[in-house]
């Protein structure tokens, strides 16, 4: 009874036939094979090389102004949310918040992430927030603020990770995850939390690595070409922004977190899950719990394991790159490779939520119009229908597997240049390749699979 | 490898996916390739399971579907078309429901001695969920029937 299950789809995607199913997945091999001896002989993306936007656009488009604007805006929204969850009628639909979380903001930020770069870190409430009172408190107490603690090293992403997850388990785990009170209550206590992390660590170190949704946009957003630096919007070389990622402790669990909860999502509606999960669930019966939690412990148990197996998977392939030498321990080489996880991820996302985004996006013209679900017609749209002939089943099928072939070549390129990098003699570079490719083969089978699976 | 071997091998590698791609698509005629005699013969075989399930109506037959204490009987059906047709659900409760077809936004009432009645022209395509807003309120699975529409 997750949010995708039911909730706010209106329409779900039919699985891929067969055939796509067997020429996406020959696709794959042809790609790989074809990549490996196209690709360069000296590593590309590893230098950085950004240039300010030509016609001195990046100045004004990263100004004071402008990022005053977004942050007012953003803050704006996260009050909508939280309004309209509390006072508003509280069917998942008619209300703005569901759809605004699980939808606009979480899928659509990724895309507009993909296309325009960090375009969140600019409208994130809780930094604009942060920034506000770091800006004012000296002039309110007449006294300099004390100095953030240091960011501690060991914690790196492992907040981000906890956050991520706790948005999973919102969404496919808690039964009610998308009852609009509920969803108001949780970005609440995200608020809070995010609140007093930035007091502690100081705003900009805690947006950077522990709070869960900046580093998640900002991943994807390293796919853009568009990177903003020093309040100057500028180019980079395409993928250079993902090369240029810094991994820290918990980055390779991050990723394995937004692979896995896509995985899981997928898998649950197929009839591997749904022929295991009622003997888990009657396990939990037995133990004494309610119908509703022995279910909802249930789907924890299933997310969990997936998003371990995925770790587990993709550590089992830097174990065997380890072994071809170089002197890298598994640990570092999960780690160099860690940013090649994210054009998968991206696919994984895609190909899974795009028509998600495409339908229930337009959901937002109305829910604007009336937030709390009352009646109201604010901005004159409260009448707008969802179209759900805005794309047919062959168009949405080609997109799926274009995203999930698409981003096995971009994990592939990257992984390439990184091992050319990593490893000075060549003929080693060559051989670690061959167990990322089986990663990344793995995973990219997984995704086609998840496609052909019921409602994929 | 020099750079024209590397144009000639990228150039080969889109051909092959072409026509690979337009080869196994099954709605292109039969050639004699052999990707095509892979790929083809379980696609009839696919619509014939489909047509032999009795969920696959022809426009007259309605697929009747029965809910007892809060539970549909035999389970969620899947309700095969092809888009185009005209679908007919036939759901019969023993106690009051409303029934909602997501997407086609179609609701229906059933009372304990008359079923809803379903009767549309399948025009998009996708699955989509029938739920009853009854077994939601009780906090149950409201999942009744998933009718998936097919490209023709």
């Amino acid at each position: 009874m997750s949010l995708i299950a039911h909730g706010l789809v209106g329409r779900s995607d039919l699985p891929i036939p067969e055939w796509l199913f067997g020429w996406g997945a020959a696709m794959v091999l042809v790609v790989s094979f074809v990549a490996l001896a196209l690709l360069w002989p000296q590593p590309k993306l590893q230098r950085e090389h950004w240039r300010p936007l030509p016609g001195g656009l990046g100045r004004p488009l990263a100004s004071r102004a402008v990022e005053l604007i977004c942050g007012a805006l953003g803050v704006f929204l996260l009050g909508m949310v939280i309004w309209s969850g509390l006072r508003g009628t509280q069917s998942p639909t008619a209300n703005f918040a569901p759809t605004f979380i699980y939808v606009i903001f979480w899928l659509g930020l990724v895309a507009v992430s993909v296309l325009f770069g960090d375009v969140f870190r600019a409208f994130n409430p809780w930094r604009a927030v942060g920034r506000a009172c770091a800006w004012l408190a000296p002039t309110v107490s007449r006294a300099d603020l004390p100095k953030p603690l240091e960011y501690p090293q060991r914690l790196g992403n492992w907040p981000a990770v906890a956050g991520i997850f706790a948005f999973a388990v919102m969404e496919l785990v808690v039964s009610d995850g998308d009852e609009p009170h509920n969803l108001a209550v949780a970005t609440m206590v995200y608020s809070a939390a995010t609140f007093i992390a930035m007091a502690l660590y100081g705003v900009e170190a805690w947006i950077e690595r522990g709070e869960a949704l900046s580093v998640y946009f900002n991943l994807f957003s390293r796919l853009s070409p568009f990177e903003t630096r020093d309040h100057v919007v500028g180019l980079r070389r395409p993928l250079s922004g993902l090369a240029a990622l810094k991994p820290v402790a918990g980055t390779v669990p991050l990723l394995a977190v937004i692979i896995g909860s896509v995985t899981f999502d997928g898998a649950a509606e197929g009839p591997l899950w749904t022929g295991i999960a009622p003997d888990i669930m009657n396990f939990f019966d037995d133990l004494g719990l309610s119908a509703q939690r022995a279910f909802e412990v249930t789907f924890l148990v299933g997310l969990t394991a997936t998003i371990l197996l995925i770790h587990g998977f993709y550590r089992l392939g830097t174990i065997g790159a380890r072994s071809v030498g170089g002197g890298f321990s598994a640990l570092q080489l999960a780690r160099a490779f860690v940013h090649t996880l994210v054009p998968i991820a991206l696919a994984y996302v895609a190909a899974h939520y795009f028509t998600l985004l495409l339908f229930q996006g337009q959901a937002f013209w109305a829910l604007i119009s009336d937030p709390l679900g009352n009646g109201s017609d604010l901005f004159g749209t409260a009448d707008r229908q969802v179209d759900y002939a805005v794309i047919g089943a062959n168009a949405t099928w080609y997109w799926q597997v274009a995203f999930v072939v698409g981003g096995h070549v971009l994990a592939l390129t990257l992984a390439h240049d990184r091992a050319l990098a990593l490893y000075e003699d060549t003929k080693l570079a060559v051989r670690s390749q061959y167990w990322m490719l089986a990663v990344m083969v793995g995973f990219t089978s997984l995704a086609l699979w998840l496609l052909s699976q019921a409602n994929g | 490898m020099s750079s024209a071997a590397k144009a000639g091998l990228l150039i080969g590698a889109i051909a092959i996916a072409v026509v690979a791609f337009l080869v196994a698509r099954p709605s292109d005629d039969d050639d004699g390739d052999r990707r095509a005699a892979q790929t083809t013969p379980s696609q009839p075989q696919d619509q014939a399971s489909d047509k032999a399930e009795p969920s696959a109506p022809p426009p007259p037959v309605p697929t009747r579907i029965r809910i007892r204490d809060g539970a549909v009987v035999g389970g969620a059906p899947d309700i095969k078309v092809d888009k185009g047709e005209t679908v007919r659900i036939v759901i019969s409760a023993d106690a009051a429901d409303e029934l909602h077809l997501h997407g086609y936004d179609i609701t229906r009432e059933a009372e304990a001695d008359r079923p809803a009645r379903f009767r549309f022209e399948a025009d998009l395509e996708g699955a989509f969920e029938i739920e009853s807003h009854t077994a939601e309120d009780a906090g149950k699975d409201p999942l009744v029937a998933r009718l998936l529409v097919e490209p023709s």
